[in-house]
């Protein structure tokens, strides 16, 4: 027996985590190339990697090493995280499984119980967990947030983060900072009221709640008229970064409810569609900038903030780069907020441009109707949830776009709990007129356009960028692509037969450089080979 | 009441049918609203598919009984996307009565369905259509077209092919490197590569790169039979393909 506990001892030493990972390696996690620590790679949201085993020369050898299948009719969105070794996975719609990243075997899996009657707006998803110490975190379309040991899967606690009976459900990745797990909420369709939370990573206590709707009485309550604000929505689905230096969580919130007929709640709506910056010890808000007030159309910031230190005419600033769902990218002053640029990335048709503020001016005729209303971007914006890359070589941003208009119909609307809150029906495709993507390189500082890799479709996947120069990105048509950094130009695909709506990632498997990402119903993992 | 528990006894294995209580005109009025906006973005404005499947044919895969749709609507269907209401029956019983009002039997055409087969022959439509494993493959397979098909549709369809074109009859034009011009039915396409099937039925799958004047039409190859054919041949025609359906009737 006791020969047997430490030749197990020994094996788990072996193969899964050989070190806890602290607070301290997650601040710098996006130096540590050989792992892939959260969602975005690293708190400043680059989805960027240092490696270049893997560059334009060599990548037309990128072959699959290993596929991992997973028993799922809904769509894979997980970015997964490589820890040592292991590779800790999301499935749709609430599990998580540990798998042996250089084989793709499988340790264990966490199979979520769930309610027969959940609704999520757009599919039981789920983008990724976080690791902290010996823990992964996942949080579950039935709204709580479970704390699940690395080595076994077994359940440390689980935690109710809000009801899903009235419309909540969590999807996003959660943040591992400090000691807490920050988590966002997902609900803007069906009249939630919006939150981040922190909760303690050892206890699942809730150390802190920030209301993205604030309640009367509280600064931005102006912006809400009677009870709207009780069903305002502003969901915070999508992972955001943290600012270790000024201990500020930077995360974007969703759209008002109901998202296309704002009748029922005059003003700006704060702090829908905005990036919040909070005090990551009090949940407090630092500063705040409202990309869309009185949003109608459905154009949340949810997008990862990109946080770069870099010249800003002429001497060193704290900037966030971030490209809005409403076809403009900006550049806001990370200390404060403030507005310092903004310029389209995608055909737009709603905005003449912006106020010296950073408000659009906007053009008359752009509200849904009855009738609709014909407007690029389409609903699902010029980009959305999927990532974007900043590479610290080429200094460009990198992100996946959408060319295409939709008809906007504005309807009546009724809360009721639990069910949509949406205000109407816009028509999401036009099948005629489908538009197509792209992914392009931008340059931060200007907005302007360095270069572009034409779609015949509308992309739903993320890019990664690396120390090899390259962009890799996917299409709904099944590809995966590695593009020069540069260029745009293209140096090798590979039709994996399944939509990619996921982001990708890059690690190191026993020294060799590994590319991973979801595709169709599996994870497909890379390397290069003779 | 014993009577009443006996008769029930005596039907053993069969459920006492539940029927739909809220049929009138404003229960449908009431539930193509709440259909509009939680049913719509996935099944379409008017029930027609897309996401999710048609509901206006009166042909359901999960079940066709009003029990069945109480039930798919209230709960959601396992292992789809098909998500549940959190709705009172009754609310979701005006939502059944709606989708059924989208497949109720529509006025019989006027026309004489045998002379409509006649014509349907004379003016050469099997050359690309088929009725029953008879006629071409180039254009729709009409076995079943009055199922899926109302009249009026039928008739735009032969006065104005080019009013709904759907994907698979678009048509791609391209040259190939060599000058050569390729034509045919778009079957598929990505940013990298076509598949047509070109007008003598063979399957072909290109590579994009290379290709000129690539372009797709989204025109029907069917000639039109405006001035061709009388208002009485067209209802004929209209009435016969009404009267395609499968044997068994709607499932």
């Amino acid at each position: 027996m006791i020969i047997r506990c430490a030749l197990l001892a020994g094996v788990l030493g072996l193969s899964t985590l050989s070190a806890q990972v602290t607070f301290e390696r997650l601040l710098h996690a996006a130096e540590d190339n050989a792992n892939w620590l959260t969602y975005s790679g690293g708190y400043r949201g680059w989805r960027y990697s240092s490696l270049e085993q893997v560059r334009r020369e060599n990548a037309g050898r990128l072959r699959i090493k290993w596929v991992y299948q997973m028993a799922t009719t809904q769509m894979v969105e997980t970015t997964p995280l490589v820890i040592d070794g292991v590779m800790y996975v999301s499935e749709p719609p609430s599990n998580v499984v540990a798998l042996d990243a250089a084989t793709g075997r499988r340790y264990w899996r966490y199979q979520r119980s769930l309610p027969d009657r959940i609704n999520v707006c757009c599919g039981q998803v789920n983008r990724g967990v976080a690791v902290l110490g010996d823990r992964v975190f996942v949080g579950t379309v039935d709204a709580h947030l479970v704390a699940l040991d690395a080595r076994t899967g077994a359940v440390l606690w689980d935690r109710a983060v809000a009801d899903y009976r009235t419309g909540h459900a969590i999807t996003v990745a959660p943040l591992a900072v400090k000691d807490m797990i920050v988590c966002g909420i997902s609900g803007g369709e069906y009249g939630i009221r919006g939150f981040l939370d922190a909760y303690e990573a050892a206890t699942g206590k809730r150390r802190w709640r920030f209301w993205t709707i604030p309640e009367p009485g509280q600064p931005g309550s102006q912006t809400w008229s009677g009870n709207a604000w009780k069903t305002g929505g502003g969901p915070t689905w999508v992972t955001g970064s943290y600012d270790a230096a000024q201990n500020l969580i930077i995360w974007g919130t969703g759209n008002p409810s109901p998202d296309w007929n704002g009748d029922s709640r005059p003003g700006d709506n704060l702090y829908t569609d905005s990036a919040i910056a909070l005090d990551a010890d009090t949940g407090k808000l630092n500063w705040y900038y409202q990309f869309v007030p009185h949003d109608v159309h459905d154009w949340d910031a949810v997008q990862v903030p990109v946080l770069v230190d870099d010249e800003w005419q002429g001497r060193p600033r704290k900037l966030v780069y971030w490209a809005h769902r409403n076809a403009f990218y900006y550049v806001l002053d990370r200390e404060t907020g403030k507005f310092l640029f903004g310029k389209p990335f995608a055909t737009q048709t709603w905005a003449r441009g912006l106020e010296a503020d950073g408000r659009p001016i906007r053009l008359p005729n752009i509200d849904p109707t009855p009738e609709g209303t014909y407007l690029w971007p389409g609903v699902q914006g010029a980009t959305n949830w999927y990532s974007p890359s900043y590479n610290p070589l080429t200094k460009l941003f990198y992100l996946a776009v959408w060319e295409n208009r939709s008809v906007y119909r504005k309807g009546e609307q009724e809360y009721s709990p639990g069910n949509r809150y949406i205000g109407s029906v816009p028509l999401i495709d036009l099948p005629e007129d489908p538009g197509h993507g792209a992914i392009r390189a931008l340059n931060p500082k200007t907005g302007e356009r360095v270069w572009e890799y034409r779609l015949q479709t509308k992309p739903w996947a993320g890019v990664l960028s690396t120390g090899g120069k390259l962009v890799f990105g996917g299409s709904d048509e099944g590809y995966l692509f590695a593009l020069d950094a540069e260029t745009g130009r293209e140096v090798w695909r590979q039709n994996l037969g399944g939509i990619i709506r996921a982001n990708p990632i890059t690690y190191l498997n026993h020294g060799r450089q590994a590319i991973a990402i979801a595709a169709g119903n599996a994870i497909f993992t890379f390397e290069l080979g003779e | 009441m014993l009577i009443l528990l006996i008769a029930a006894a005596a039907l053993p294995g069969q459920e006492a049918e539940v029927r739909n209580p809220r049929t009138s005109l404003a229960d449908v009025a009431a539930g193509a609203k709440t259909f509009r906006s939680h049913c719509s973005p996935c099944h379409g404005l008017n029930g027609e598919g897309g996401r999710g499947p048609n509901l206006a044919a009166g042909r359901f895969y999960h079940g066709s009984s009003d029990a069945d749709l109480l039930r798919n609507i209230s709960t959601g269907i396992p292992g789809t996307e098909m998500p549940a209401l959190f709705y009172n029956a009754d609310r979701i019983w005006q939502i059944v009565a709606y989708i059924r009002s989208l497949s109720a039997a529509p006025a019989a055409p006027v026309g004489d369905p045998a002379r409509g087969k006649a014509l349907f022959s004379a003016k050469g439509c099997p050359q690309c259509h088929r009725v029953r494993g008879e006629g071409g493959r180039l254009g729709p397979d009409l076995t079943t077209i009055g199922e899926s098909r109302a009249p009026a549709y039928l008739r735009q369809s032969l006065l104005d092919p080019d009013a709904v074109v759907l994907p698979p009859y678009w048509v791609v034009r391209f040259r190939d490197d060599s000058g050569r011009a390729h034509e045919g039915f778009l079957l598929n396409e990505d940013t990298y590569t076509v598949q047509f099937l070109d007008f003598q039925s063979r399957l072909h799958s290109m590579e994009k790169s290379g290709l000129q004047d690539y372009r797709v039409e989204k025109k029907s190859r069917m000639p039109s039979f405006r001035g061709a054919l009388s208002d009485a041949a067209l209802q004929d025609l209209v009435a016969y393909l009404s009267s395609l359906r499968s044997p068994g009737g709607s499932r």
